[in-house]
């Protein structure tokens, strides 16, 4: 069952379309990365989502039921640009938001106690916001995105003013309410991360979704039938026995006698043919599809050019 | 408690625990209370002579009126026997040296009116010997006249009937309850001044610091907005609570220990039983005396509705607060920076400003077409109506009417408000036009 889903939503300002029919959904359990560029319109439907804005059409679904004002206290929302009350005391600013997302008094207590024991950080109860760090005021607003165990947890570029530890920590904090069963809603630039932690992904350009699927499927939708071949042998010989069929998009030199070579396969020959072709020549020591990265994927899908021959 | 509960909490302790609101809600009601005793002390003290023409046609008063052997007396008496026109005391050279032109006509003994022409306001000291003297004079003339004694007629003696007004018919007359109004005015005035600018710097430190972003994931702006401003109005209400209770301290202390002869019931009776005494009593400068010298300290003691102006002033207060709040909420919604702020608040800032200057001016014709239009229009009433009430300028219809249009306007206002904030707080990075709010306030989502 999906625990979040979005249908054909539009929202339209006086100048441009912010979203155009966008329809995504996360299941139970499940880390959805949500990608664009700068002002495709993320943000616009984080807030759509987050019942912030309204869409113009289309509608939000939370557990099957169009979504209500009193759902926020199942929704956490970790803002990309966050602050917090710098002259208020820590803990009265935890307990602040706690209630403000419906929380009892005893209830935000215990919770604030366990996370602030999680984290270690019981000594800055009473100390004021202005007196942390950039990144401890950071993991003071995951407490607080996280606190009312919301079942959809939305977090926007939340390892940016991290130093790599803390980053580490959020992550792992991130990968265990998954376990948990919170499903996550994960906007960033940070492709290394989409593919480390991400199970769906969404790419949102110019308003229109471009890519939705499971991350394996939409990487394996943009493989480019390219081979990475290593070998023992000279590569001078390696690269005149391609000949037209395979295309050398580059190569790496291992040492004097080995080398790494990117080979693309051209007019529909496989890839027994390209052995045939080198084996005479070499003497291949692995080979591997080469699976386009995240950042790769995220490049061609925006720039609208997909690799391969297929297109 | 509710979201928009807890937002008010959050305002309002965060404000009223910083040193600043401290400070300034303890050293404000010392600072007033020190200018009031200064004033009521002046009030006594003050020893300007003035010299006054009588002009007394039935030589009913010349070289008769007993001035005793006081050295230095707050008035001095001229006389002359023919009549002066208020043309010629104004603007004849001749009479230039006199403050104030007596005017005893024959007819004085039936009508019992004597009427004064002052260049400017008498003092109660002054005008008090000025009356003294020369009634006792009357009262000695119409004793003879009667045929009977002095003692007698004091038992059958009835007050004269002194008026006092400016030579200049341009000018207007003040009262001190007039000026109570003022003082509220100003009071309202600088509350909404500063708790509504406070409202925008509020909205903006959210908005600037991103914190909205979290907040509106959990309540709706219009929460937010209405928590904020009631949280900073209440900041204020307390504020003026805790210097109400220490002035009225203050003026209790006071009463109690430094002018205690001046209210004491007493003395007062005492003084009212030694009418017939006033000669002896003006030369003693008894309590009573001063009492009678200062019409300030009598109109802050007993002259002044002290408990109906508090009430309406609340009302209004809390009324103009919200219509103000409301807009400098907008504000601080529309802009994207504290510099930025200043230079858009200014607007708004000089039109409260501006009304309040006309306000002071409705004191002197609290009954004109304008004072009445001014105290029913919702953005001006608050700054009007209490001027008019202290005046006793208003029918109670009109007080009706006039809070009815201002809980109106704040409804609208609040409205309005709501739609801009809604969409303002959540726009960085640019300064939002005027075309672009009116459209804000078109969205209907």
């Amino acid at each position: 069952m999906e625990v979040l889903r979005v249908e054909n939503i539009v929202k339209q300002y006086a100048g441009h379309t912010a979203l155009d029919n966008i329809s995504i959904g996360t299941k139970k359990g499940e880390i959805f990365g949500l990608l664009g560029p700068n002002g495709a319109g993320k943000t616009t439907l984080i807030r759509v989502i987050n019942q912030i804005i309204g869409p113009d059409s289309g509608k939000v679904f939370l557990d099957d039921k169009p979504i209500l004002p009193a759902d926020v206290a199942k929704i956490g929302y970790l803002p990309e640009e966050r602050g917090l009350y710098k002259k208020m005391k820590v803990y009265d600013q935890v307990m602040y938001f706690a209630r403000l997302k419906g929380m009892g008094k005893h209830e935000a207590k215990q919770k604030i106690d366990y996370w602030f024991e999680k984290f270690e950080i019981t000594s800055w109860y009473n100390k004021k916001v202005e007196e942390l760090s950039k990144g401890m005021a950071q993991k003071i607003q995951f407490i607080i995105t996280v606190l009312h165990e919301p079942q959809l947890l939305i977090l926007d570029e939340p390892f940016s003013g991290f130093d790599p530890i803390n980053a580490q920590l959020i992550r792992n904090e991130i990968l265990d309410l998954k376990k948990k069963g919170t499903s996550i809603l994960l906007s960033t630039h940070n492709m290394n991360s989409v593919e480390e932690i991400c199970d769906s992904i969404a790419l949102i350009d110019q308003s229109k979704l471009i890519l939705n699927g499971k991350l394996a499927d939409v990487k394996k939708e943009f493989k480019s039938n390219t081979y990475a071949i290593q070998f023992k042998g000279m590569m001078f010989g390696f690269a005149n026995a391609l000949f037209a069929d395979f295309s050398l998009e580059h190569s790496e030199q291992i040492d004097e006698n080995r080398a790494v070579a990117y080979v693309k396969l051209l007019k529909g020959n496989t890839l027994n043919h390209l052995l045939k072709t080198v084996m005479p020549v070499v003497e291949i020591e692995s080979i591997n599809e080469v699976i386009p990265s995240m950042n790769d994927v995220f490049i061609q899908a925006v720039q609208g050019t997909k690799g391969g021959d297929d297109e | 408690m509710s979201k928009v509960g807890l937002i008010i909490k959050r305002e309002y302790s965060a404000r009223v625990k910083k040193r600043s609101f401290l400070l300034i809600t303890a050293l404000v009601p010392l600072l007033v209370a020190g200018l009031v005793f200064l004033a009521m002390w002046f009030s006594i003290q003050e020893t300007k002579q003035l010299n006054v023409l009588v002009v007394d046609p039935a030589d009913l008063c010349h070289g008769k009126v007993f001035v005793g052997n006081e050295e230095n007396p707050p008035a001095i008496f001229s006389f002359v026997q023919e009549d002066i026109s208020l043309d010629d005391f104004q603007h004849n050279e001749t009479y230039n040296r006199f403050d104030l032109m007596l005017g005893i006509h024959s007819n004085v003994i039936t009508n019992k009116g004597i009427k004064g022409f002052y260049r400017e306001p008498v003092l109660p000291k002054a005008e008090y010997y000025i009356k003294d003297k020369i009634e006792l004079r009357l009262e000695e003339y119409f004793a003879l006249d009667a045929g009977i004694s002095l003692t007698e007629y004091r038992e059958i003696r009835q007050e004269f009937n002194f008026h006092m007004a400016s030579i200049d018919p341009d000018a207007q007359d003040m009262t001190y309850a007039r000026w109570v109004g003022i003082v509220f005015s100003t009071l309202i005035f600088l509350f909404i001044y500063i708790y509504a600018s406070q409202v925008t710097h509020g909205v903006l430190e959210e908005k600037t610091s991103r914190i909205v972003e979290i907040l509106v994931s959990s309540v709706k702006p219009f929460q937010l907005m209405i928590g904020k401003i009631v949280g900073i109005g209440l900041v204020g209400l307390t504020q003026f609570a805790i210097w109400i209770v220490l002035i009225g301290f203050s003026l209790f202390f006071m009463r109690e220990f430094v002018f205690q002869d001046i209210l004491d019931p007493e003395v007062l009776a005492e003084a009212m039983s030694n009418a017939g005494n006033l000669t002896t009593d003006a030369m003693n400068g008894g309590g009573t005396q001063i009492m009678k010298d200062s019409a300030l300290i009598d109109v802050i003691y007993n002259g002044i509705p002290w408990s109906t102006l508090l009430f309406l002033f609340l009302i209004y207060f809390i009324g103009g607060y919200l219509l103000f709040g409301a807009i400098f909420a907008i504000v601080g919604a529309a802009v994207d920076s504290e510099t930025d702020s200043h230079q858009a608040m200014l607007p708004v800032q000089l039109v409260v400003i501006f009304i309040y200057v006309i306000g002071c001016f409705v004191v002197f014709n609290p009954s004109g077409a304008t004072a009445m239009w001014l105290s029913q229009i919702p953005f001006t009433s608050p700054f009007i109506m209490l001027q008019r009430i202290s005046a006793g300028a208003v029918h109670y219809t009109e007080l009706i009417l006039s809070l009815v249009l201002l809980a109106a306007a704040i409804f609208v206002t609040l409205k309005g408000a709501a739609k801009v904030y809604r969409t303002g707080i959540l726009m960085y990075g640019k300064k939002a036009s005027w075309k672009e709010i009116f459209r804000w306030l078109r969205y209907s989502n």
